[in-house]
């Protein structure tokens, strides 16, 4: 396990393997696909994104990725504050204070495991990896009725607190703390940190966690990412609007407008196309700048713990 | 990893430590896997004497049936498709390194942000030709209304569609960075014996991250398995009816939740489990994926830690 998490990602550097060789027509032919699938790629949340900017007529009828104004936003925005006495704002708040708080929790359990499995020598260390590893690989829908039975006995059904602990169990956390305490610190440092008297809390304090930092931007970002956007959790534990998160908000929004189903009936405000495009920009964007900012940690942390060098 | 034999630590303040990580494993892990098998045989409207053949009872449920015909087609086509097209995609991406390839890259990564309603909502837009940004391309096909693709029988390809989408982008990131860590020696060595492209793609890099792809088999397995999100909010809020009960985690809710049958619930999610756990067993026992914690034995250990005193002395 030796991944060194100060060394430059090779994701995007120039390796030295580049030689010059003939190129043939399958060269171009590869390199046109891996444009035309990078457009793919772009064009939907493009269409998320310059929606809001028209009329619900408009992106009917206007070419799908053109952009009309930005008053459209503004039109859209005050449309969607307007939805049943301002609930948007709720979910606004909901989706951060959950996610702040599990993020905090989550990060902040996982490093402390990850470096007590790393500098101690307590029993059973190798049956919590490899339970840590089991729920790490074990997708967290597959529990979702059991823990919902589970809130129910305890009375936290309807009650925030029940998502955000749930959420706070971070098994991949706690696996990617172990491989970065275990890598970045050499036993050699506690053992001399004990011998001049520093108690297991200080070892943790003074000596890995000022060495922590990377780990907590990685921690954090992982935390952030597969939470913000999930739905499955939120959808079962908390029924009232407004405890929803904007993932389940925006399926509420389908589910009691025309927008999307003339079926639904209408609603006392116009809930449209645009609005419900917007919505979606307040769940995906976020995730997309947290995303293209720190593409490399994604790589290093999913291969957190198999890259040999 | 093991710290000073000479002065035992001492070990309460470690496990306070881990004890926040270990309460939320057990409390969240574990506890709900016995309370869902505690529940398995309570009395229900369909087992009103209560008892464990209500595992039988799911297992004649109709409605198990076309779910797992629906979850297994979309399984058939997700699974194999991923793999290739992300071991294709990612080979391609690691031919060269010109500098444009950044872009490509960071263009990948944007579906993985659009996940569960979001993406339902792009797929809707996606795939309705009066709104599509691929409006154009549907109506050569003579594709002029839904309704001509949003029908129950389509629904497999259409999530097959969707997940591949939100789920490709981020896989060839991943297993590109896994082609990047192959020793430049490994292949120089291959190129001047005269390997091409071709072949160091699959006789040399190919084997070399054969753990990685079962990796990404594995997870991708176990979340198709338990898909429930879009089936759900298409059949609720778009189309209604469109997918009524169409993967095993939406029986699995429909019990617990339109039923109120939790002992059905429960057995099937646990069922449901088993191919899960058998897959992250195999990742873990069968591939090289994390040796280093399954096979650091505590002899492994002391053999190092007394490596280290001999560097020592």
């Amino acid at each position: 396990m030796s991944i060194d998490f100060k060394k430059k990602v090779p994701v995007v550097g120039k390796e030295p393997r580049k030689r010059r060789r003939k190129v043939g027509i399958g060269h171009y032919a590869v390199n046109v696909w891996l444009i035309f699938w990078a457009v793919l790629s772009v064009i939907p949340m493009l269409w998320l994104v310059l929606a809001p900017s028209k009329t619900d007529r408009e992106v009917s009828y206007k070419n799908p990725l053109s952009f009309a104004s930005f008053h459209g936003f503004v039109r859209a925005w005050k449309n969607l504050q307007d939805f049943n006495s301002g609930v948007l704002a709720h979910w606004v708040i909901n989706s951060i204070t959950y996610n702040a708080a599990i993020v905090l929790i989550a990060s902040v359990t996982a490093s402390l495991a990850g470096f007590v499995i790393s500098a101690s020598r307590i029993r059973f260390k190798k049956a919590f990896l490899i339970s840590t590893l089991i729920m790490m690989l074990v997708p967290p829908v597959a529990l979702v009725i059991p823990l919902f039975i589970e809130m129910n006995k305890v009375n936290l059904i309807d009650n925030p607190l029940s998502v955000i602990l749930i959420s706070s169990l971070y098994p991949f956390g706690a696996f990617l703390s172990y491989i970065y305490y275990s890598n970045t610190i050499p036993p050699e440092i506690y053992e001399s940190a004990r011998l001049d008297g520093c108690s297991d809390f200080q070892l943790y304090s003074r000596i890995a966690f000022p060495l922590s930092y990377p780990l907590l931007a990685l921690l954090g970002f992982f935390a952030f990412v597969g939470n913000w956007g999930n739905y499955f959790m939120p959808y079962i534990m908390l029924p009232s609007p407004e405890h929803y998160t904007l993932p389940v908000g925006l399926g509420a929004l389908f589910f009691s407008t025309p927008a999307i189903n003339p079926g639904n009936g209408g609603t006392s405000v116009p809930i449209l196309k645009p609005e419900i495009a917007l919505a979606g920009i307040l769940v995906a964007v976020p995730v997309m700048i947290v995303f293209l900012i720190s593409q490399k940690r994604l790589i290093r942390g999913m291969l957190a713990g198999s890259i040999k060098e | 990893m093991s710290p000073g034999r000479r002065n035992k630590p001492k070990n309460l303040l470690m496990i306070l430590m881990l004890s926040p990580y270990l309460l939320l494993l057990f409390l969240f892990g574990v506890l709900p896997l016995i309370m869902a098998i505690i529940n398995v045989p309570s009395k229900s409207p369909s087992n009103p004497n209560g008892g464990w053949h209500v595992f039988k009872i799911v297992l004649h449920d109709f409605r198990l049936v076309p779910a797992m015909w629906h979850v297994l087609g979309f399984m058939a086509l997700f699974v194999p498709l991923m793999i290739l097209f992300v071991v294709a995609m990612s080979m391609m991406l690691d031919v060269n390194s010109a500098p444009w390839k950044k872009w490509v890259r960071l263009a990948y990564i944007v579906p993985a942000c659009v996940s569960g309603s979001v993406a339902v909502l792009l797929w809707y837009v996606l795939l309705e030709p009066t709104l599509s940004p691929f409006k154009g391309v549907m109506h050569w096909f003579g594709i002029t209304q839904a309704t001509q693709i949003w029908k129950t029988s389509n629904l497999t390809y259409i999530l097959v569609f969707m997940a591949f989408f939100a789920l490709a982008g981020q896989w060839i990131l991943i297993q590109f960075g896994s082609l990047q860590s192959i020793s430049t020696e490994i292949l120089e060595a291959a190129r001047v014996d005269g390997c091409s492209q071709f072949q160091l793609a699959t006789r040399i890099k190919l084997p070399l991250i054969r753990k990685y792809v079962i990796y990404m088999g594995v997870l991708v397995f176990a979340g198709g398995l338990q898909i429930f999100v879009e089936p759900q909010l298409l059949n609720s809020s778009v189309y209604h009816g469109i997918a009524q009960q169409w993967s095993f985690d939406q029986l699995s809710y429909s019990l617990a939740f339109d039923n109120g049958n939790f002992g059905e619930a429960s057995a099937l999610s646990l069922m449901l489990l088993v191919p899960s756990l058998i897959g992250a067993l195999i990742v873990i026992f069968k591939t090289d994926m994390f040796e280093d914690v399954t096979l650091k034995s505590s002899k492994k250990i002391k053999k190092e830690a007394l490596e280290r005193e001999a560097v020592k002395a």
